[in-house]
């Protein structure tokens, strides 16, 4: 799954316009990430001009 | 809340748009998520010299920046070409009161723009979109009611991609892009682009200057097609740190302070062919309706604003089919050119950075005059005779 590190972001979207589930949107002033709809694909860790999104595995295994 | 056309961004899309619709006499409501219309910028602001005649818009001295002669292109090695001429005047804007002052032309006209207010999703009612629902700022989101929704949302899309449009972006389909505001910068009077697969791959890197030694200095790389790892970096593309190793090498760069400091991805995919579902419209870079060479959509914007906002009136009063128009005529006026420079773009993705030396020694004035009006044969078929190895791939350049 993916962790996105919020002290870095710059809120320019880009990760929301490549994912394609819709997995995270903006909301207020936070890019929120729903991991229900994830699919682990990490395109946005890939589009990330800040570089905050990184993939990490799940529950450290 | 009611009214005729809820327009989603109030970017050079969505206030065009706004403007003209408001002066039909259509009830506009606007909503843009940022805080101040404007900010923060997301681009290199330039925009050529006759672009906003063509909607008979004269923009203010206060949003304008700079007016410089052209461009000074830098190929891989070093080796510059000038290209100056009447075709290439520009300006560099200041983004963030060029799209405040477009709003307000909108607001002049009637429309009612809301800043800081995001809309999060659709209402939908027998099939239908009805309207959106939009939050200000972070509170309970409220409804706005529209016969006629209209996204301009740019890059994020949310809205259109709830009302079943394509504006999903591969990552293939987009740049990533870094950039700053730098200063003290001595220009020459000219817009810098420097390309190269090791300056920034599948890219460039451009320095626009401003008023009072500033300069808009950024970066746009494919986002596919880089593995930072391989020099050290994390596992991103990360534009950030490309453009930080351009600006130590160079010597002014090196020097300057920052003023500004952003980024963001950009769109280079084909534009939509569904542009028009229903009552339902996308126009700007929420349709991908930006130049795949240079990443430029103000102007386009700007077009599709208002071409789209010329039969809202019809649409409110007798009924959605009449926005098709609206697709049908932006792909005759617009689409075709564009499926061009993709083709281009293509082209030039597989050149390395041997052969784009090559062809930047080719180019003069009248070549990238060519090049400008989608007139590729001629240039194609100079490289070609001068090293036929590129036939292969500039061959498809020739038709």
């Amino acid at each position: 799954m993916i962790t996105i590190k919020h002290e870095g972001c710059i809120l320019c979207v880009g990760c929301s316009a490549v994912c394609p589930v819709n997995a995270i949107e903006l909301k207020g002033t936070r890019m929120e990430h729903y991991a229900e709809k994830c699919i682990d694909c990490a395109l946005c860790v890939k589009a990330c001009p800040a570089n905050v999104i990184k993939m990490v595995k799940k529950d450290g295994v | 809340m009611e009214c005729d056309v809820v327009v989603i961004g109030c970017g050079p899309a969505g206030s065009s748009f706004a403007r003209i619709a408001a002066q039909q006499g259509l009830e506009v409501v606007v909503v843009d998520k940022r805080k101040e219309i404007g900010v923060p910028v997301r681009c290199g602001e330039a925009l050529g010299v006759s672009e906003p005649a063509k909607e008979g818009l004269s923009i203010p001295k206060y949003a304008i920046s700079l007016e410089v002669e052209g461009a000074k292109l830098i190929s891989p090695s070093g080796h510059a070409v000038y290209w100056k001429g009447e075709e290439t005047r520009g300006y560099v804007l200041e983004r963030k009161f060029f799209d405040k002052w477009l709003g307000e032309l909108a607001a002049q006209k009637g429309a009612k723009i809301m800043a800081y207010t995001h809309a999060v999703d659709i209402i939908k009612e027998g099939g239908k979109v009805v309207g959106v629902k939009a939050s200000h700022g972070g509170r309970e989101p409220f409804e706005i009611r529209a016969k006629v929704i209209v996204s301009a949302e740019g890059m994020e899309a949310l809205i259109a991609r709830k009302m079943g449009f394509k504006s999903y972006h591969p990552l293939h389909e987009v740049d990533t892009c870094y950039e700053y505001e730098m200063a003290p910068y001595e220009h020459e009077n000219v817009i810098e682009l420097y390309f190269g697969n090791k300056i920034a791959p599948r890219g460039y890197v451009w320095i626009f200057p401003k008023a009072n030694k500033k300069a808009n200095v950024g970066i746009g790389i494919g986002g596919n097609v880089i593995n930072a790892k391989k020099w050290g970096g994390t596992e991103g593309a990360d534009p950030k740190k490309l453009l930080d190793e351009f600006i130590e090498k160079n010597e002014q760069l090196r020097e300057a302070s920052t003023f500004l400091d952003f980024g963001g991805v950009i769109s280079v995919g084909e534009p939509l062919k569904e542009l028009v579902r229903d009552n339902c419209m996308v126009i700007g870079t929420a349709a991908k309706q930006v130049d795949p060479i240079h990443g430029g959509g103000i102007a386009l914007a700007m077009e599709a604003g208002v071409m789209a906002a010329n039969y809202a009136e019809e649409a409110v009063k007798k009924g959605p089919s009449a926005l098709k128009k609206y697709e049908k005529e932006w792909w005759e006026r617009k689409g075709q050119q564009l499926k061009r420079r993709h083709l281009l773009r293509k082209v030039m993705e597989r050149l390395g950075d041997d052969d784009l030396d090559y062809i930047f020694q080719q180019l003069n004035h009248e070549a990238l005059l060519n090049i400008m009006n989608n007139n590729f044969a001629p240039v194609a078929m100079k490289v070609i005779a001068g090293r036929p190895s590129l036939l292969k791939v500039l061959g498809a350049l020739m038709g």
